[in-house]
């Protein structure tokens, strides 16, 4: 039955935004799909509630775009969560040695520098479509001279992304090691 | 014939369909460049260094610009969705999209209406899609790296960002179990192609081939050496090989080309690339 939905147009995104009050869920909405985002008004499940009865159901992949929209906006929300799992991001970090470089692993995404120079190297693994964006707008540029992954990325690929990121400059700003 | 759908880093790329060629370092579909880049623009370079090596057909391609605001995305999921059935391709190979569950549902529902169902490969987000929408049992081949691994064994997960910390920890000392519960709870295509220090071919839950030589732990962090495992494996499919035997011969030479090329973690992709013919030439 793996085509067998009754509800074949149903959306379903697997992540859910939630507000302090009624009229932010609405204004939210607005904003969100006049940016051609596909949302939906949901009735929070009561172990995620944490304000109104209203919340915005997302394309949890799409959370970097969203919060960053809500931004310039200036849409209030409280938190973006998954509807199921895992209620928090990952934010295991794994660091390896490769002589003059660094790989910083966060998630799925890692990304490499030059110690001495702090030039980007290389970025690998995710699969979201704005990874090969951020990857030749950040490939051979200094860490310190290129914006954060998650200013100018759309999905979850692009946080994990942000997290090696930031983990690699702090690194780099203590010298490499 | 292998189509490959995808999408580039190129926002002014409209659905953009052909047969692709690889010349110097750039793709070229249907005389648009397309810059050989990690993610598709390497798995399509690599399947057709593959293809051309066997004299085969150019893999056909399906390329749209994305900068990942989905935008070209949903215009190549609505692409697929009207055209799979009457482009009919022997192999689907998926990758780089923006997942939406329920649109990658209709891929799926198209290429059931295929003359005869392709043999269906995902990599990348398009693993991720399938998997989240509870599809990974329709898919012949995955090719996931450790992290996704663990992703396919998590439940819940609809994307690696949110697995469990336990299963993330995991990582090599445990592919087995995670491969187990993947299958398990029907995350998995029938075989997986786990890529990593160790790779691992599995079919049906069991783990039937292991390769760990030659060791280039450069490869890690060059940008798109999962991608070009993925591309090759199309293409030995194309070219007659069997699942088994086209993850066996893409995993060597892939290791292969590292070596010849001298990775370090500074390479490029479009270096492995260029050494993959040759290594195709010596065995």
């Amino acid at each position: 039955m793996l085509f067998g939905s009754k509800n074949k147009n149903k959306f379903a995104g697997g992540g859910l935004v939630l507000f302090s009050a009624v009229d932010e869920a609405i204004a939210a909405e607005k904003v969100l799909k006049a940016e051609d985002y596909e949302v939906k008004l949901v009735a929070p499940p009561p172990r995620l509630r944490k304000g109104c009865d209203l919340a915005l159901e997302i394309n949890l992949v799409e959370a970097a775009g969203v919060e960053r929209l809500f931004q310039q906006k200036k849409a209030r929300f409280v938190e973006i969560l998954p509807l199921k799992g895992a209620g928090e991001l990952l934010d295991v970090v794994k660091i390896k040695d490769f002589d003059n470089a660094c790989m910083v692993k966060a998630g799925n995404m890692k990304l490499t520098f030059d110690k001495k120079t702090g030039v980007i190297l290389n970025i690998s693994g995710g699969g979201c479509p704005d990874i090969p964006f951020l990857h030749i707008s950040m490939l051979d540029k200094k860490l310190t001279e290129v914006s954060r992954p998650k200013e100018n990325g759309y999905t979850l690929c692009a946080l994990m992304l942000d997290r090696a990121f930031t983990e690699a400059l702090e690194i780099f700003s203590r010298g490499g090691s | 014939m292998l189509l490959i759908c995808g999408t580039v880093p190129w926002t002014d790329l409209p659905i953009t369909r052909g047969e692709a060629k690889f010349e110097g370092d750039n793709l070229l579909i249907e005389n648009t460049e397309t810059p050989c880049t990690q993610g598709t623009a390497a798995l399509v370079s690599a399947a057709c260094v593959t293809a051309r090596h066997f004299k085969n057909s150019p893999p056909h391609v399906i390329l749209v610009g994305d900068n990942g605001n989905g935008k070209g995305s949903r215009l190549l999921y609505d692409y697929l969705i009207k055209n799979l059935p009457a482009i009919s391709p022997d192999i689907l190979l998926m990758h780089y999209i923006l997942p939406v569950m329920g649109l990658m549902k209709k891929v799926c529902e198209a290429a059931a209406k295929c003359k005869n169902k392709p043999i269906m490969i995902a990599d990348a987000s398009s693993m991720y899609a399938a998997k989240a929408a509870g599809l990974a049992p329709f898919f012949d081949i995955f090719t996931p790296d450790l992290c996704e691994m663990a992703f396919l064994a998590d439940p819940d997960a609809i994307h690696p960002a949110y697995i469990s910390h336990h299963l993330f920890s995991a990582e090599i000392a445990r592919a087995q179990e995670l491969i187990t519960a993947a299958y398990r709870q029907k995350s998995a295509a029938k075989t997986l192609i786990v890529k990593g220090a160790i790779d691992h071919i599995v079919q049906n839950g069991k783990i039937i081939f292991t390769l760990s030589e030659p060791d280039i732990p450069a490869l890690e962090a060059i940008g798109g050496t999962g991608d070009t495992i993925s591309g090759m494996v199309g293409s030995f499919i194309d070219a007659g090989f069997s699942h088994h035997a086209a993850a066996v011969a893409a995993l060597k030479a892939n290791r292969r080309a590292g070596e010849y090329a001298q990775a370090s973690p500074a390479t490029k992709i479009r270096q492995i690339i260029a050494a993959i013919p040759k290594i195709l030439n010596h065995n």
